[in-house]
């Protein structure tokens, strides 16, 4: 690690130069704007193309729902209760949580099949964060949250577009 | 040094991909068999083929459209798969499977062999997922919020 003062050769990960005592904490940090990965730790995840979410009540049915995700031609929906998110519905949880369970989805709230404790993004996260999530912890939908207010979702969808986009 | 992205892309073949578990049926296949297999063996996508030959494709997302909300659980699979099939080569680039995925809004691809034979499925997060383990720094040696504080001590 090269000191950038005096250019003097220096142990990786030391905090100073040992030769002029200048401060190298921030060198081996990952850096915005380098490549790849710099663009994934720099962006914002507020200023991806973010789709606008469904947002629907508790007592709504998974019938509503359904058709509201048919129309917007998205995979999820996503419940507030007192204005905050409360829950995600999405496409496989129809499957293995309404139409595996024998359940009618006429009549089935929203509430007693959506899932709840979701990871909330914040617009300032970056979109690393999001790729994160999804690999490792096997999300497909993620809420980005500003102030409380549900502002948007990613998908891998989302993802992808980015991805594709940077891929030029 | 890691490669850089823009040659990942291109050097990594579709073949490279750890490939789903695929989930095939046959168009007589009832819809309720295929919801069986979808939730049982965790696919996210059927294939419908006869014999090597593939017919199409029925995804999640076609639950929501062809559901048992007004149709019967006894529905022929082969009734209601999309037909029209978008596929990837196994030899094409990972690239091309991000700007077909993009582009044309679809999430699964069926991956077709040098003959045109049905050689499995890759999806949206298949994707990711391959990105992840070129740039493992990156995206999952990750803390799990970036700028976290705790607020409990560690153990409390």
């Amino acid at each position: 690690m090269r000191c950038p003062s005096c250019a003097a050769d220096n142990i990786q990960g030391v905090d100073t130069c040992a030769e002029c005592g200048a401060d190298l904490a921030d060198l081996d940090l990952p850096e915005a704007g380098r490549g790849f990965s710099g663009r994934l730790l720099g962006d914002r995840i507020g200023d991806l193309k973010l789709s606008p979410p469904i947002v629907l009540a508790p007592e709504a049915s998974v019938s509503e729902a359904v058709v509201a995700m048919r129309e917007a031609r998205q995979g999820c929906v996503f419940i507030e209760r007192d204005g905050a998110v409360a829950g995600l519905f999405n496409e496989r949880h129809l499957l293995t949580r309404v139409l595996r369970k024998d359940l009618d989805p006429k009549v089935t709230p929203l509430s007693a099949v959506m899932s709840t404790d979701l990871l909330q993004l914040t617009p300032d996260d970056p979109p690393a964060f999001a790729v994160h999530c999804m690999v490792s912890r096997g999300l497909r939908h993620l809420p980005v949250v500003s102030e409380g207010t549900l502002t948007g979702f990613v998908s891998v969808r989302t993802i992808l577009g980015y991805l594709n986009e940077m891929a030029g | 040094m890691a490669k850089a992205f823009d040659q990942v892309l291109v050097d990594v073949r579709i073949d490279d991909l750890p490939r789903r578990r695929v989930c095939r049926a046959e168009p007589s296949t009832p819809l309720g068999e295929i919801y069986r297999r979808l939730d049982e063996e965790r696919g996210v996508a059927v294939l419908i083929c006869d014999g090597p030959e593939l017919l199409g494709i029925f995804t999640e997302r076609d639950i929501l459209y062809s559901t048992a909300l007004e149709g019967s659980l006894d529905t022929p699979i082969g009734d209601l798969m999309t037909r029209d099939l978008v596929t990837i080569s196994r030899d094409d680039a990972l690239v091309d499977a991000i700007r077909t995925m993009s582009e044309k809004g679809i999430r699964h691809l069926p991956v077709l062999g040098s003959d045109g034979e049905e050689a499995g499925l890759i999806g949206g997060r298949d994707v990711l997922k391959m990105i992840a383990d070129y740039f493992p720094g990156t995206l999952l040696n990750l803390p799990p919020r970036l700028h976290q504080t705790m607020d409990r001590p560690e153990g409390g």
